[in-house]
């Protein structure tokens, strides 16, 4: 029954393609030969994995500030979210290695390769951590289990049956649950939420036995007194919660968190990724962008560009044990 | 007192009315594109408010939120693409009332119920803020299922006169919302190894589509035929006495709908809209109009998103918990300020809470005055000739959808959920079951399987507010047939034969 009688809805239509075609085409940085002397010649995109408003984006956005001041060129932030963060990823591996599309690295840089996607530390020159959100445990206001140590040893009498809510199947906080009890040798039952905010919710509501979330998450819920924090996996106490043991002192030495960096495709050319690792050096240690990430709960952390990168190669590894390819 | 006067103090400061008012317009314009969603211009925006005063900053975000809810009621109405997913419920009358002529009044309406709603849900949000939060966090994932549930039960009523088609459609949007990662392992699902479906079929695309490209695509293949459906008029603006008598319950069921909704976690403005539209049409007294150009559906729809906003916040500043994608952008915002949002919000800060009410009360009074007047100029865009308005909706509608994940591949879902929206319309599939199962499915499923996770099917019927909500599911399901047969046998009373020819088309299941 479906006619077309006549072209013009077809050309509306090819219009209406060519043109959306256009401006994906338009992002496209024209390969160019890298000038290091006159870098950077132009705007500098950088990647984002997830979508604008969320902690990465904040992180990249209150970065980009920074490095503008340096650079003296427009950082355009580039949401490019989809398929769990590696459609960014992948996107930036293959972009052209001159220096103007950058991206910002989260921690799924060390996951996604575990779970089916073509996604390793090894695609990219890194440029510099500068965030890390340090994980913390956390348990409902009234939970019998007073400290980590309490939740371990209910996990031991009951294997498989404590019930510890996390972000997501596949991410950060899941393996951080998995990877505190591979460390203590018991077996939690992990429950996968859509976010940190609702896991820490259901910890708040008394609908799970604990949480794992990171620490910005948690924070507002552990200052009101609706859940209690056990311990915080990294290697120094937290300013947000200063309060909150670390899981060494508890007994349990393990750091997990949901850090960030800035990298660019493999293969770029040594004056620029010098002039990049400077800009990235200044930008993560500027009062403006330190100032932004505190108040958020994070942890502005800085490390050089050869650190970030065997960290990252580090957290590949120790991931391996904790993650399976999806589907399998 | 103090408290009060200086948060009404803060208001008079010119960067605040400053920022109130390019908040009010941007949101608006941002309701009125398609594609373009709230939570991407006010995330966008919150990166300029950042090293504002708290007070300037959420002078600017929180007029787009309110004020884009008051935008995309327009293009629902005009070109039965809804601005935001908001509006969906919207389309449902608001086009054909277009379709007849009746514009200008479908745009009256919904703008009068989007000021009752918003202002319903900012009065809800002044007095009932804290206890409130506190039963939002009874609300956990079997609670959540079985909410979840209860809505999907609407499927019938949204369906009706068409059931089996319907339901045919709304089984169709359950399976598509089950492409993606499973919400439990993570593993692909009906992915087909097509990255893009990776995230689940892309929901904007998909209703910019069914909608907004499906209609074009309707009236590309119509208008030669002289069988146009385009809106050539506007029509009368003001109500008759008895229209604004009759659109005041509509108006109440779309306020009470809208702020519980809205105060449900991870339930926003699209929910509500959709639950309203269908609670009243179940006590209307014309429940048949509905679907075809109903006023009182229009405006329980349209109320009822308004209304959410308040809700929403509410969940969001007194519970820290985001009570939609918004508000979660806005928590992010609130955190960079140093202000804690969770019960001790307005505690620590008492004079916030009226600031933030003179906020939402302003901004909801000026985008009606906005709605009022920039109704002329609609009129005009009607004028052009076809194909400029054909090409200029699908241009909006591509780069709007595009700019969403900056990915071509949302753009050709789009076009394909237009061709499925044509088919479905020409051979009688209703689109609203489907969005539904799309919108519902996911949320059903992912809050089902946390619970058996953790406590085993027992759960949920051990759970006193889950199992209530399952026997009210139950009864919603059955009440429509309890009433047919009532009235059938009422009929046949009357006529000992039986043999008068039904009155409805017999394509309801056997009952």
């Amino acid at each position: 029954m479906v006619v077309f009688r006549r072209t013009a809805p077809a050309t509306v239509l090819l219009g209406a393609v060519l043109i959306a075609s256009a401006a994906c085409a338009g992002d496209r940085t024209p390969a160019g030969s890298a000038e290091a002397e006159k870098y950077p010649s132009k705007d500098i995109h950088l990647i984002v994995h997830a979508a604008a408003g969320g902690a990465s984006d904040m992180t990249a956005r209150a970065l980009a500030t920074e490095l503008e001041k340096d650079l003296g060129r427009s950082i355009v932030v580039e949401n490019r979210p989809g398929a769990s963060g590696s459609t960014a990823m992948k996107f930036l591996a293959s972009a052209e290695p001159d220096g103007y599309t950058l991206g910002y690295l989260p921690v799924e840089v060390s996951m996604l390769g575990h779970r089916g996607y073509e996604v390793k530390p090894g695609n990219y020159t890194m440029l510099g951590q500068v965030v890390n959100v340090p994980a913390v445990v956390v348990v409902p206001a009234d939970s019998p289990n007073k400290s980590l140590d309490d939740l371990i040893k209910a996990a031991k009498s009951k294997p498989d049956e404590v019930s510890v809510a996390n972000s997501g199947p596949g991410s950060i906080w899941e393996a951080a649950t998995t990877l505190l009890g591979n460390q203590a040798g018991v077996g939690f039952k992990p429950v996968p939420f859509d976010g940190g905010a609702p896991a820490v919710a259901a910890a708040a509501g008394d609908k799970v036995d604990a949480a794992v979330a990171g620490v910005s998450e948690v924070a507002p819920s552990v200052k009101d007194g609706r859940v209690r924090a056990l311990a915080v996996l990294d290697a120094e106490r937290s300013k947000e919660l200063p309060d909150v043991p670390t899981g060494k002192e508890e007994g349990h030495d393990i750091t997990v968190g949901g850090w960030g960096g800035i990298g660019a495709p493999a293969g770029l050319p040594q004056p620029v990724a010098q002039r990049l690792r400077d800009a990235v050096s200044k930008a993560a240690q500027a009062p403006g962008f330190t100032q932004t990430l505190t108040n958020a709960g994070a942890v502005p952390t800085y490390r050089s560009a050869e650190e970030f990168a065997s960290f990252a190669e580090q957290e590949y590894t120790r991931f391996a044990d904790v993650l399976q390819p999806s589907g399998s | 007192m103090n408290a009060v006067l200086d948060g009404l103090g803060a208001l008079t400061e010119p960067g605040v009315i400053g920022g109130l008012v390019l908040g009010t317009v941007l949101g608006m314009l941002v309701g009125t594109f398609p594609g373009i969603s709230v939570t991407m211009a006010v995330a966008l925006a919150s990166g300029f408010t950042l090293t504002l005063e708290p007070v300037q900053g959420l002078a600017v975000l929180l007029p787009i939120y309110v004020a884009a809810s008051f935008g995309d009621r327009v293009p629902a109405i005009l070109i039965n693409t809804p601005g935001t997913p908001a509006s969906i419920a919207s389309t449902f009358d608001g086009f054909p009332l277009a379709r007849q002529g009746k514009a200008g009044l479908a745009l009256t309406v919904s703008a009068v119920g989007s000021l009752v709603g918003g202002l319903a849900g900012i009065i809800l949000f002044i007095v009932a803020a804290n206890p409130l939060a506190s039963v939002a966090l009874q609300f956990g994932p079997a609670e959540m299922f079985a909410l979840v549930v209860f809505g999907l039960t609407m499927m019938v009523t949204v369906a009706e006169g068409q059931l089996v088609k319907g339901l045919f459609a709304g089984l169709a949007g359950l399976l598509l919302g089950v492409v993606g990662l499973d919400p439990i392992t993570g593993d692909p699902r009906l992915t087909f190894g097509v990255e893009l479906l990776t995230s689940g079929l892309p929901f904007i695309a998909v209703i910019i589509g069914l909608f907004g490209i499906a209609e074009v695509f309707e009236q590309m293949l119509t208008h030669r035929k002289g069988e146009s459906t385009v809106i050539t008029q506007m029509g009368r603006w003001t109500p008759t006495r008895e229209e604004r008598r009759r659109i005041r319950k509509p108006i109440a069921i779309g306020s009470g709908v809208g702020v519980v909704v809205g105060v449900m976690p991870a339930a926003g403005g699209d929910i509500a809209g959709l639950v309203s539209w269908t609670q009243a049409r179940r006590s209307s007294r014309r429940p048949e109009e509905f679907g075809k150009g109903s006023l009182e559906g229009l405006a329980a729809a349209d109320t009822a998103n308004n209304a959410q906003v308040g809700g929403a916040l509410i969940t969001s500043f007194a519970l820290g918990l985001p009570g939609d994608s918004v508000s979660a952008v806005l928590l992010g915002s609130m955190i960079i300020w140093g202000l804690t949002p969770g019960p001790t919000l307005f505690r620590d800060h008492p004079d916030l809470i009226t600031t933030v009410s003179g906020i939402l009360l302003l901004a909801t009074a000026l985008a009606f005055l906005l709605s009022l007047l920039r109704l002329r100029g609609v009129v005009r865009l009607l004028d052009l000739p076809r194909h400029y308005l054909w090409s200029t909706i699908l241009i909006c509608c591509a780069v709007g959808t595009y700019s969403i994940n900056n990915n071509p591949g949302d753009v050709l879902v789009m076009l394909i959920a237009g061709l499925v929206g044509l088919a479905m319309r020409r051979y009688g599939f209703p689109a609203g079951p489907l969005v539904l199962g799309l919108l519902l499915g996911p949320l059903a499923e992912a809050n089902l399987r946390r619970t058996l996770v953790i406590g085993g099917p027992g759960e949920i019927f051990t759970n006193p507010i889950a199992a209530a909500l399952l026997v009210l599911s139950v009864l919603a399901l059955a009440w429509p047939l309890l009433r047919r047969r009532t009235r059938a046998s009422r009929a046949a009373g009357r006529t000992p034969e039986g043999s008068l020819p039904s009155p409805n088309p017999p394509e309801g299941p056997p009952s």
